[in-house]
């Protein structure tokens, strides 16, 4: 590891960020040992999140073999492109265990991952998530249906939580209807349900989408991505991609949408439900909705941060970096840079050029974007339609989660 | 007005083709169809190919001369 003294990068004299003020504000000093995993982080989220972009970029952790956390809009732009520098292949979050296998293609490297993104891309297009968009927005007013009449909702249980499984599994992968409640449910139990439960559960989904793709083997082809996935792509050394690798890319297109896209929905509806006069300018401006979905991610980005590990000695924000530091774009922080966004805190949907890195920069930016977006203006538009206004049920708070995600579990919302 | 798009710099947020659909199109993988060209951007279109530009993640499209 590289030796950074980090009172060098933070302002000097600076009252606000000595150590003894962190942590009597925060509970931790974030700037000098930074912990993703510490619930002091997801009790001050955007608090920390807001000093660390202005008043210390670098943050560093000591947490097992140390890490560093960038989080100007630059920095992390230049890391998610410098895929050279800055390898994926040894996985996307710091301390991981040597024994897990990884992911596909999110953990990989071109030339295998470009293998593996040109064969995919296609599937996941604008133009394709186009063609979904009515089916995704009958799915939206099914699930109203079953709520609205009550005057309030469970928003994460009952919205939040239900639609990105049904839009990926119905409409992406054509998993059986029959077969949706339960996984759903697993998939929910795999990421949210009791930490002892978790590895069961995923164990029971990662068989399902292996038996899935079996099934789809003796099936004529559909021409969808399960058929792209299944023929599979050749490596740089000339041999297949193995099977391991096919189950793995279904896992990681689960996965990679379902999680973000619930705090994408939850973030958004409680943003809403807070912001009585912004819901206004959507109700009034319909034509808003998507430049808003833009701020919605930038602003409460779903990723906290995902990292790299450097292939050689670099220099970044004239920090000295060495082969085989581990880094982390910190996403949340780049969305909220003051040096690119004006008033960063301040969702603006009247302006439509909007710059952020919420779903990532570079060769492994989100190959699911595309679904995100159209999923997130889709449900805008429907639910506005219906409930036009609506609140945080007095008296109830919203449940978040942090990890290099930020996760929320619970919103109650009400409406006359 | 004449811009040019970094070919190994876009990776298809797609972004441009949203902002100035009259100056930017994306191919069937949703790139940039004109990734490694010039672009002549079309008179009366500047506005909307300024803000494509900012817009991009990548900073893959740049004023070109
Ligand atoms: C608001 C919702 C979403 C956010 C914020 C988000 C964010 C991200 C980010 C930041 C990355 C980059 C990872 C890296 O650089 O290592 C990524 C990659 C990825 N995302 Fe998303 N994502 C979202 C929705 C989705 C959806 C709906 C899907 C699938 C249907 C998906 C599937 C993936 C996959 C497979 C990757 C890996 C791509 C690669 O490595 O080439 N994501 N996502
Ligand atoms: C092949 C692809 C993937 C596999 C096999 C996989 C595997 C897993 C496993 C086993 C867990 C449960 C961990 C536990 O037992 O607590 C998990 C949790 C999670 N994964 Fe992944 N994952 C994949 C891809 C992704 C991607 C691309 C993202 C995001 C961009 C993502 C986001 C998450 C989140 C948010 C959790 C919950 C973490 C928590 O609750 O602490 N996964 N994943
Ligand atoms: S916005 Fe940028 S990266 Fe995206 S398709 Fe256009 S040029 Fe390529």
């Amino acid at each position: 590891m590289a030796k950074v003294n980090v009172d060098e990068l933070v302002e000097q004299n600076d009252p606000e960020t000595t150590p003894e003020r962190l942590v009597e504000r925060f509970g931790r000093d974030f700037f000098r040992d930074f912990d993703i995993d510490d619930p002091n982080l997801n009790e001050h989220f955007h608090e920390v999140i807001d000093l660390m972009v202005q008043k210390c970029p670098v943050a560093h952790s000591k947490v097992g073999t140390g890490y560093y956390v960038f989080s100007s809009e630059e920095a992390v732009r230049r890391i998610g492109q410098d895929w050279q520098t800055f390898s994926s292949a040894k996985g996307y979050i710091p301390n991981r265990p040597d024994d897990q296998p990884l992911m596909i293609p999110v953990e990989q490297d071109p030339p295998n991952h470009t293998s593996w993104r040109r064969a995919l891309n296609p599937h996941m297009s604008p133009q394709v998530m186009e063609g979904i968009k009515d089916d995704v927005a009958r799915e939206v007013n099914l699930l109203i249906d079953k709520f609205i009449d009550r005057g309030e909702c469970e928003f994460i249980s009952e919205m939040a939580g239900l639609l990105p499984g049904r839009a990926f599994f119905i409409y992406v992968l054509g998993v059986p209807v029959d077969d949706l409640p339960e996984l759903v449910h697993d998939v929910d139990k795999s990421l949210f349900g009791p930490l002892d439960q978790r590895t069961t559960y995923h164990k029971k989904v990662y068989d399902y989408l292996e038996a899935f793709l079996k099934k789809r083997k003796d099936m004529p082809p559909q021409g969808d991505i399960v058929d792209t996935i299944l023929k599979g792509v050749t490596y740089k050394d000339g041999n297949e991609a193995p099977w391991d690798h096919q189950v793995s890319v279904v896992l990681d297109l689960t996965y990679g949408g379902i999680s973000t896209t619930i705090y994408a929905l939850g973030s958004t509806a409680r943003h809403l439900a807070d912001h009585p006069d912004q819901r206004q300018q959507l109700l009034d401006n319909p034509e808003w909705i998507e430049n808003s979905v833009e701020e919605f991610v930038r602003a409460y980005s779903p990723v906290v941060a995902m990292g790299r590990t450097c292939m050689k000695d670099v220099e970044v924000e004239g920090v000295s970096l060495k082969e085989g530091d581990y880094v982390m774009m910190g996403f949340s922080g780049a969305g909220r840079d003051p040096r690119t966004i004006d008033n960063p805190k301040e969702l603006n949907f009247e302006e439509p050029t909007v710059h952020h890195a919420t779903f990532g920069v570079g060769p492994h930016r989100c190959i699911g974007s595309h679904l995100a977006r159209m999923e997130l203006a889709v449900f805008i538009r429907e639910w506005l339609k219906r409930i036009p206004h609506f609140r945080v049920k007095p008296g109830t708070k919203p449940v978040y989660e942090t990890g290099f995600l930020r996760a929320m579990s619970s919103l109650m919302l009400e409406w006359d | 007005m004449r811009m040019k798009v970094d070919e190994l710099l876009c990776t298809g947020h797609g972004r441009c083709a949203k902002f100035a659909p009259g100056v930017f199109t994306l191919d069937d993988a949703g790139f940039n169809t004109a990734a490694g060209e010039t672009v002549d951007v079309p008179a009366g279109q500047e506005d909307d190919a300024t803000k494509a530009m900012k817009a991009c993640p990548e900073r893959a499209i740049s004023l070109a001369d």
